[in-house]
């Protein structure tokens, strides 16, 4: 099955948690779509809001207000870079920078082959280590310039 | 909602009386008071998202602390002193409609509102993308009014965008075309064309004037509205000059009276007909 | 396994004391985030493989156990060998069998996993002797590092739940709130709201229901205190929540988490649901007939969430977009029903004052800021991590007693406090005290306890431009002066930092900054303005080199700067060549370096790197 095209039991099997009509879960039911996908698709939030009893205009505006989740599919390594102050002062942007330039993407941006997504993060809260980039949720401290893009690659 | 409470306050060194649970808005408008306002509309729900109805208030017992609310929101209080025109909130409108112009540089709308505080060029830099829309809110409080709750406001921030789920024809609206109607800038667009009205990627089907087979309003709006108010959908399926038309006639007529011409009055309280137009 | 009375816990804690005290040595391994990403889990598994092969559980009478952060992340994985209080740093899992064979079974201190202080260069042993340490005056952060957050009973071993059944068993609601008034306590999250003042309208508002929730959502970038009293001692907040529930009489509560944290979204979960078993929340808590539960919300990503009324439109399910609080939460907040929301820290502190006394908390600190507080000391700073200290420190004293004083004793800049709503203060405020009210007068504020320490290497407008960035990304867009204003503000300093500022511009973003202050619907958009009305206040002569000149004299605006090497300094010894990651640096050995200035990127990795700042700016 594609990225692009979901499993609508497993959708279903998500949302039959939730009470019927319960409009409050709305934000918990599409963290759980998109912890399961990867991301949140149309197919998907369609049958919540029929199982929540939520217009589909209320879920996709809560889908592109809040960052946690992504309309489109990410790719098999998510790379979050900490942009906190912590962070930033020492380099962060830099490899930002390097990151783009390495796989020709843009933060927010996957790349073609869908390997890689790459992403900025207002803090995780590690700031004692800065610089910090995530691999998958794997935290990588003290990042200098150039090593990371060798730590990605070298996984391709 | 407001209660039986009565309140005084003060506006502009004048003395006036509200109820418990009325806003300083509420108060100004009942007085004709002036206060400039542009996501306000009194059917709905107020939300300060513009800043434009801002006012100052004090009060005796503040201790001399006075400060900036939004007239739109504010519930007046006991003892309340309020103040709508100073240099300070000139100062402030001045800027948001700067900051609007900046916006929405194309905007006729915008451009005459920001001269009337002396604003013919923005100060800021200029919007890149083209735009009218000034994110007051009201089509999507409207559309949440009328029960149908078919468009929202996307993003945050910024990047904010009114839209349609998923970038496809919203499945709630019902084409009533209140949205295009309440925008103060003109940026929602519809086209009703022949028996079709196309608002939001649809193409609605209108229902036609059973007496003189004008469009009436989308079918679509019509099954709503019935549904919603429980009136019979024949009812609905009459457009409004027939349906007036169709009144006088049926009370004319149980007088034995000959049917209506145009110009002709039912009563002496001259309600004319309008013609359709 | 549940606790049914008072006296039950009494005897509870006493079987839990006495089975740690079974123990004579103890080997602790911090768990937190920090340490958990330099390998610290496999350090216990290595410990855990060594004492089992070697029976030392018995012989030694020896346990093994995870903790929260102890807040030195940058020097761990951390190991603690109590009760001789020995600290490692830096172990990895090669090092156990040492640790094993000469410390836990010799006796024997390990030299070269000590600390070595920055200053005196000496190796310290003693984890209290530690300068981070030793001034440090733990409340909130009690049991972290002591008990392993996974296991109820060290918590209540260590007191937990003392001050809970003393609330529902010997004070009236009315006695709580009365004690929490005199202690003085004052929301830790960066309000100061007198929490005893908050708790008190609560109660006397007539509507019902009543909730009580917890603002874990720190979303100030650089601030972590709430991530580690989560992940290391997740009662601690659970009890207070309990007992404000009980002082303000509801029935229901949330912690609203940002989704950033996943480790202490896990801790949290398994102490409520082992708080539930044990009868400490949820229905009739240590059988007095009183009912509260806790439930998770996690963020999506939204800052902006962690204002009040957002936060609540977030739990209730819809987009968090402030409302204007004319009406205070207190009385209207979540589902328009009176709640409470406190910080993570102001809950932790609550249990303590309630065993301890009011008097005691309100005698530390000072007269209108009492108590301690949690600080995140990061940045340009030797000794970075989590400390608490008494109101009323000053800065130089946390930055330069504590902190150890700036990396590589570079010149210190400035240091910035209270998240994206606070300032930057130069050198001339260091003596400045630490507390609610007198960061505010020089133009910053405490906020919620993040401090980051810049040194000359940090441009003070780019500063300002970051915090900007930040807040346009975080916007909920809700008003125009945020939305459009902080836009704006943005876009000018953006051109200042590219090259393209105008003269006039400073006053521009003063004259815009004071309508975004007095118009702006919530306090994101009205402390939007202080990060770069700060910077202008304290360093405006960089704003002006930056317009004027088109110069970054910091070497971090990349279009107004180039670096060079220079060759009166520059030793040859190659280190620059090997960081640079474009490869545009060239020289032989113990000859002088020289940067190609067209491949060149300004990233500045030569000018870390090299030990004798032989890369200038110019």
């Amino acid at each position: 099955m594609s990225k692009t095209c979901i499993d609508p039991k497993k959708a279903r099997k998500i949302l039959d948690r939730y009470p019927e009509g319960d409009q409050t879960g709305l934000i918990h039911a599409l963290q759980d779509i998109q912890a399961e996908f990867g991301y949140v698709p149309r197919e998907a939030v369609e049958i919540l809001c029929e199982r929540l009893n939520v217009p589909i205009s209320k879920a996709f505006a809560a889908a592109t207000f809040y960052k946690a989740f992504s309309l489109e599919p990410k790719g098999d390594v998510v790379i979050r870079v900490c942009t906190g102050t912590a962070c930033h002062i020492r380099g962060a942007q830099t490899l930002v920078d390097e990151i783009c330039v390495a796989l020709d993407i843009r933060p927010g941006g996957t790349t073609k082959d869908l390997k890689f997504t790459l992403e900025t993060v207002n803090c995780v809260g590690a700031c004692a280590m800065a610089p910090v980039v995530a691999l998958n949720g794997e935290y990588h401290g003290n990042v200098q310039p150039g090593s990371i893009t060798k730590k990605i690659q070298g996984g391709k | 909602m407001t209660t039986d409470k009565t309140i005084n306050l003060e506006i502009n060194g004048r003395f006036f009386q509200g109820r418990e649970g009325m806003t300083i808005l509420d108060v100004a408008r009942r007085e004709g008071i002036p206060i400039t306002t542009l996501c306000h509309h009194d059917a709905l729900e107020p939300v300060g998202s513009c800043r434009l109805c801002m006012v100052e208030i004090t009060h005796p017992d503040w201790g001399g602390w006075k400060g900036l609310v939004t007239a739109c929101l504010y519930p007046i209080e006991e003892g309340l002193k309020v103040t709508t025109d100073n240099e300070e909130i000139r100062r402030v409108k001045r800027t948001i409609l700067d900051l609007l112009l900046a916006r929405c540089p194309e905007s006729e709308v915008i451009q005459k509102l920001a001269a009337e505080y002396g604003v013919t060029t923005t100060s800021y830099i200029k919007n890149e993308v083209e735009t009218t829309c000034i994110l007051c809110g009201l089509c999507v409080r409207v559309c949440e009014a009328k029960g149908c709750r078919a468009i929202s406001a996307a993003g945050r921030g910024i990047g904010k965008a009114i839209a349609i789920p998923f970038k496809q024809p919203p499945p709630d609206c019902i084409g009533c075309a209140s949205c295009a109607h309440i925008c103060p800038t003109g940026t929602i667009k519809y086209q009703d064309t022949g028996n079709v009205r196309k608002i939001w990627g649809h193409s609605f089907e209108m229902a036609k004037c059973t007496i003189c087979g004008r469009p009436v309003m989308p079918e679509k709006q019509l099954a709503f509205e019935a549904d919603k108010s429980g009136l019979d959908p024949d009812y609905l399926r009459i457009c409004p000059v027939c349906s007036q038309q169709k009144t006088v006639e049926t009370i004319r007529s149980s007088f034995g009276i000959s049917p209506v011409e145009s110009g002709d009055s039912v009563c002496d309280a001259g309600v004319t007909p309008v013609a359709h137009r | 396994m549940r606790i049914k009375s008072v006296k039950s816990l009494a005897s509870a804690a006493k079987t839990a004391c006495a089975e740690r005290a079974k123990n004579k040595m103890e080997v602790l391994v911090c768990a937190g985030t920090g340490c958990l990403a330099n390998g610290s889990l496999d350090v216990v598994k290595s410990f855990d493989r060594a004492i089992k092969s070697r029976n030392l559980d018995t012989k030694l009478k020896l346990g093994l156990k995870t903790t929260g952060c102890h807040g030195f992340c940058e020097n761990g994985p951390l190991v603690v060998i109590q009760p001789k209080g020995i600290f490692y740093k830096g172990v990895k899992p090669k090092d156990v069998k040492d640790i094993v064979d000469k410390t836990l079974i010799n006796g024997e201190v390990i030299e070269r996993l000590l600390y070595r202080d920055a200053n005196t260069k000496e190796r310290v042993e003693q984890y209290t002797a530690i300068p981070f340490y030793a001034r440090q005056l733990r409340i909130a952060l009690r049991n972290i590092g002591k008990i392993d957050p996974g296991n109820i009973d060290d918590y209540i071993a260590a007191d937990g739940y003392a001050g809970l059944a003393k609330a529902l068993t010997e004070m009236t609601p009315e006695e709580v709130i009365e004690a929490v008034t005199k202690s003085g306590l004052r929301g830790r999250g960066g309000g100061g709201f007198p929490t005893g003042r908050k708790w008190k309208t609560c109660r006397n508002a007539a509507a019902e229901p009543k909730y009580v929730l917890c603002n874990a959502d720190e979303g100030d970038p650089g601030a972590f205190m709430d991530r580690s009293i989560c992940e290391g001692d997740p009662h601690a907040v659970l009890e207070g929540m309990v007992i404000g529930a009980w002082a303000v009489g509801a029935a229901e509560g949330y912690i609203y988490i940002r989704e950033e944290y996943p480790l202490a979204v896990k801790h949290l979960q398994r102490a409520i649901e082992q708080a539930r078993e044990r009868g400490l929340l949820g229905d009739d808590i240590l059988g007095t007939g009183f009912s509260y539960d806790i439930k998770i919300a996690r963020g999506g990503g939204a800052f902006i969430c962690g204002e009040s009324s957002a936060l609540m439109k977030s739990v209730a399910g819809e987009i968090g977009e402030p409302r204007a609080k004319y009406v205070h939460s207190v009385i209207r907040g979540l589902h328009d029903r009176p709640t409470v929301l406190n910080n993570v820290e102001t809950w932790s502190d609550v249990p303590w004052i309630i065993t301890e006394g009011a008097e005691k908390f309100a005698a530390l600190g000072t007269k209108k800021s009492t108590g301690t507080k949690v600080f995140s000391l990061v940045g340009k700073v030797k000794n970075t991590g989590l400390i608490e200290v008494p109101m009323g420190i000053t800065l130089r004293e946390i930055i330069f007693d504590i902190g150890g004083g700036i990396i590589r004793d570079r010149p210190f800049k400035a240091v910035q406090t209270g998240g994206p709503s606070g300032g930057c203060l130069p050198e001339s405020k260091l003596d400045l005290p630490v507390d609610f009210d007198t960061l505010t007068d020089a133009g910053s504020m405490m906020g919620s306890g993040g401090m980051i320490v810049m040194d000359d290497r940090t441009c003070m407008v780019d500063t300002a431009r970051y915090f900007l960035k930040f807040l346009v990304d975080e916007s909920c867009g809700k008003c125009v002066p945020c939305r459009e204003g902080v836009h704006q503000l943005h876009q000018i300093l953006e051109a200042i930092c590219r090259g393209d500022g105008k003269p006039g511009d400073v006053e521009k973003i003063e004259s815009l900054s004071d309508v975004i202050v007095a118009a702006s619907l919530c306090a994101l958009g009205k402390s939007a303005p202080n990060p770069v009305l700060s910077t202008i206040r304290h360093f405006r002569r960089e704003y002006d080199a930056h317009i004027n000149n088109r110069k970054c004299s910091a070497g971090v605006c990349r279009n107004l700067f180039t670096f060079e090497i220079s060759e009166e300094k520059c030793t040859g010894c190659g280190l620059c060549a090997k960081a640079c990651p474009v490869d545009c640096i060239v020289g032989e050995l113990k000859k002088v370096h020289r940067i190609d200035g067209k491949e060149c990127t300004r990233c500045g990795a030569c000018r870390n790197v090299c030990p004798v700042d032989a890369v200038e700016v110019v």
